[in-house]
């Protein structure tokens, strides 16, 4: 019962990881360049949730599209001020740009909010189902991580139809696979490219609303986010999209189950098995990913031939 | 030195003269921590401005120089000068175990694997609270003794930390004048040029990650006693964006952007007291402001500034030595063999056969020339060879040795030189420079005056001190095979050298060739060009979809039907006999 818990944790986790991961790699596969301000981004969507919670009191899952839009903005600003100016220049210039994104993100929100931690509306309420209650201790299903699952999971298949179905997604693929011949074949690239920052950065934002109830939200949280995502699209492999969904989701197991392991393996026990000690240790393990299958655990969506 | 790095160091000591004449043990305790902040940036400068490498890693090898420090002036009493060998040491070894397994991974996967070791670093320091004492810290750490002698704070604690930080930057100029400079400047604009004459990329990649933490090693152990604390702070992401800065700001390469960047970041928070609060936050927004609009930072914006007067005149032709040996590329003994001999190379990229089972031999001076419709596998043929990349299938064998799968710049050492099919120079070397950084086993000085003679042999010697990025493209073409000549190869492997060039330059091109081959060495000429190839090859073999069609005279590969259907297709099935 312990297990199946732990499962439902780790999905309702790994939904929310890995619309932070989609909106990585979509900007990834757009510029060629890691977006280092990610995690920022969602921490900025938690905060913005916040703001819209105080002036609207409705439940999360109504302020979810207009945040959505905001941070569609911010992502447009984004693009605009760190991505456009140095799309000619090699790729590690976006890396610092977007570093510096994520710092002016990350302290402006210390300044304007503090330090503390601060907390979302729940997606519909903070409602409890509690199945099963004389079985190894029942399975308990809060109403906001099953919320948190389906509103993840409509995103997703939504942002698959977009891709799949329609015009403007067909352009956006194309874009993202090969820019020069995309622009030869008339395609808008920039409008693209600022679509995708668009998308991209609205994803982080909706996953900073759903994580920011759970596990509250700090103006120090980005950092922590974006290790995530680089690494979900790094064990995924460079530019996969159904690897990052995939990464999100490995990592989301990780850092669920470890932390329980001494509770399902009564043999194991001891203070490695903490929060940070997960975290030391899914760091040695990408480490070892890194150096062993560079290409990620499901292989690089390569686009280059040599 | 350049003047414009001149003058920024002119300005850090004006700035250091007045703060050592106001005296007050504030200013000098912040201008001491700018020193240090100077030290680990000049550091920094190696990996991510020499090598071009996005290292994140910079601020944690400086707070494990600050750890092992404090840690054993605490539990052994150990001074600041007699921690030294752990202090940098640990930061040096975190750095190898590193470096060796994912140096060589691409710039993202660095970056990240950087980012990782921090983290994890932060946590084990964290959570090692016996040792660290945990996310308190421990304090009570003394301040610096050099031979025993505690060395006060105030003025003379600033000037030991700024004659460390003279003595680094001496260091770092030392270790990058000359040649070195300029092979790390091949290495960050061009990695394959790097390895296709010769230089050993990943070691000087390790060589520079090295030596940034060992400077990261020294400045953290400077700041521990500085500050008298050890705490996590010094491991925290915070730090590693104020090197970042500093460098941006600096500069990435030269000493003096490290030192005024250092200087200039430390110190802003105290000139703009009021709002300190918002210190990171100024950083970040200077550093999108730099990145946009000034990649060069301060040394490069002055560098523009302050051209510098005439560089020196290029060693005289007539003195250049070793004309003579240069004259004749080393032959080959017993040129009777082939010298290049390829058997059933193969590659594929993903679905794709780039390369489906070649074989193909070459004598001592002969011209080959190699053709074949775009995308048909002639570049990575050439790119098979000379180690670029490893085929998955086939033997190489060169004069005699199996060179199969070979490193880039051993293949080069071994005698094969290439060009590129677009040209790959350093816009900002000079001629001279671009092709003496390819003479091996020899001093600068001779590598210098003996790329005079290799120049004036491609008739470029009156442009040797120009910079390249303004070059005609067909000036560019010879000083590329000007490069290539510098490894005395014996085999020369050009890749459409003729593009881009008028007629006049080609014929003039195609007869320096036939020279070179009948000096004795090898040519493979890719070239799409036939009134430049077919009177310069001896033989000609042309590929189709990673096969070999056609190899002979180039009369008869030029007639074979086979070649023809190649390039212009099919004839209609009409005109087919049945």
């Amino acid at each position: 019962m312990l297990a199946l818990q732990l499962l439902f944790n780790a999905l309702a986790l790994g939904a929310a990881y890995a619309l932070v991961a989609l909106g990585f790699v979509l900007i990834l596969n757009a510029t060629g360049a890691v977006n280092f301000a990610q995690g920022d981004l969602v921490m900025a969507g938690g905060y913005g949730g916040l703001v819209l919670a105080r002036m609207l009191p409705v439940p999360g899952v109504v302020l979810l599209p207009l945040l959505m839009a905001g941070m569609a903005a911010l992502g447009l600003m984004v693009a605009l001020v760190a991505y456009f100016p140095l799309r000619r220049r090699p790729p590690e210039a976006v890396f610092i740009s977007t570093i510096a994104i994520g710092i002016i993100l990350q302290n402006g929100t210390n300044i304007l909010f503090g330090p503390e931690l601060a907390r979302t509306p729940a997606l519909l309420g903070d409602g409890e189902f509690r199945w099963l209650d004389g079985v190894g201790g029942g399975l308990v299903v809060s109403a906001q991580s099953v919320a948190i699952i389906v509103v993840a999971a409509l995103l997703i298949a939504g942002l698959h139809l977009l891709f799949s179905r329609t015009q403007f997604g067909r352009r956006l693929r194309a874009t993202a696979q090969d820019r020069e011949v995309a622009s030869a074949i008339g395609i808008p690239v920039d409008a693209m490219v600022a679509a995708t920052f668009a998308v991209g950065v609205a994803l982080a934002g909706a996953a900073g609303l759903l994580l920011a109830r759970g596990f509250f939200v700090t103006p120090n949280d980005g950092g922590n986010y974006m290790l995530k995502a680089y690494i979900a699209v790094t064990i995924g492999g460079w530019g996969s999209i159904p690897g990052a969904v995939a990464g999100a989701a490995l990592i989301a197991l990780f850092e669920v189950v470890f932390p329980a392991l001494p509770a399902l393996v009564p043999a194991l026990g001891g203070p490695a098995f903490s929060q940070n000690g997960a975290t030391i240790v899914l760091d040695a393990l990408i480490l070892v990913i890194l150096v062993a299958r560079p290409q990620g655990l499901f292989g690089e969506a390569s686009k280059a031939r040599a | 030195m350049r003047r414009a790095d001149a003058m920024l160091l002119l300005c850090v000591a004006a700035y250091g003269a007045y703060a050592f004449a106001a005296g007050s043990s504030y200013t000098l305790r912040v201008f001491s921590v700018a020193g240090i902040y100077a030290l680990a940036a000049i550091g920094y400068q190696f990996i991510f401005g020499q090598a071009g490498a996005l290292s994140l890693s910079q601020g944690v090898f400086m707070g494990v120089g600050a750890y092992a420090s404090g840690i054993l002036a605490l539990r052994f009493g150990l001074g600041f000068d007699a921690a030294l060998p752990f202090s940098v040491g640990v930061p040096v070894l975190l750095a190898l175990a590193v470096a060796v397994p994912v140096l060589h991974l691409r710039t993202h996967y660095f970056a990240l694997a950087t980012l990782i070791i921090s983290q994890m670093v932060l946590l084990v320091a964290v959570e090692w609270q016996g040792l660290t004492g945990g996310a308190n810290g421990i304090g009570g750490i003394g301040g610096i003794t050099i031979l025993g002698m505690p060395i006060r704070a105030g003025w003379p604690l600033a000037a030991t930390v700024w004659v460390c930080v003279a003595l680094g930057a001496a260091l770092s100029a030392w270790l990058m004048r000359g040649r070195a400079g300029h092979a790390y400047a091949v290495l960050r604009e061009h990695p394959a040029v790097a390895g296709a004459i010769g230089l050993d990329g990943g070691r000087m990649r390790l060589a520079a990650f090295v030596l940034s933490a060992a400077f990261a090693g020294f400045a953290g152990s400077l700041y521990v006693h500085v500050i008298r604390v050890i705490s996590p702070d010094v491991l925290g992401f915070p730090v590693m964006v104020t090197l970042l800065t500093i460098v941006m700001i600096g500069g990435r390469l030269g000493v003096a952007g490290a030192v005024a960047g250092a200087v200039l970041v430390i110190e802003l928070p105290e000139w703009f007291r009021p709002l300190r609060e918002y210190t990171l936050l100024v950083y970040g927004a200077i550093l999108l402001l730099v990145v946009v609009a000034a990649p060069g930072g301060l040394v490069g914006a002055l560098r523009l500034l302050l051209p510098d007067r005439a560089p020196p005149a290029p060693p005289a032709l007539a003195a250049s030595p070793a004309l003579a040996e240069l004259s004749g590329l080393a032959a080959l003994s017993g040129a009777s063999g082939l010298l290049l001999e390829i058997d059933g190379l193969a590659r594929h990229f993903g679905g794709v056969r780039a390369l489906g089972g070649v074989s193909l031999g070459l004598r001592a001076g002969e011209v080959l020339g190699l053709i074949g419709p775009n995308g048909s596998g002639k570049t990575t043929l050439v790119n098979c060879v000379t180690g670029l990349v490893a085929p998955d299938a086939g033997r190489v064998r060169f004069a005699g040795a199996d060179i199969t799968g070979l490193r880039a710049d051993r293949v080069a050492h071994a005698g094969i030189a290439r060009t590129f099919q677009t040209v790959a120079l350093v816009d900002d070397m000079t001629v001279l420079d671009s092709v003496a950084i390819a003479r091996p086993r020899t001093d600068f000085a001779t590598a210098r005056a003996q790329a005079m003679t290799l120049l004036d042999r491609l008739g470029v010697a009156d442009i040797a001190q120009r910079r390249c990025g303004g070059l005609a493209y067909g000036l560019r073409r010879r000083v590329e095979i000007a490069r290539a000549l510098a490894l005395q190869p014996r085999l020369l492997l050009l890749d459409e050298p003729a593009a881009g060039l008028n007629e006049t330059e080609q014929a003039d091109l195609s007869r320096r060739l036939r020279g070179l081959a009948a000096d004795g060495a090898a040519l493979l000429v890719i070239e799409h060009n036939m009134a430049f190839l077919a009177p310069l090859a001896d033989r000609m073999a042309c590929l189709d979809a990673g096969v070999l069609i056609a190899q002979g005279t180039p009369a008869e590969v030029q007639g074979d039907a086979r070649v023809i259907e190649a390039y212009l297709g099919r004839p209609a099935a009409v005109s087919r006999p049945a």
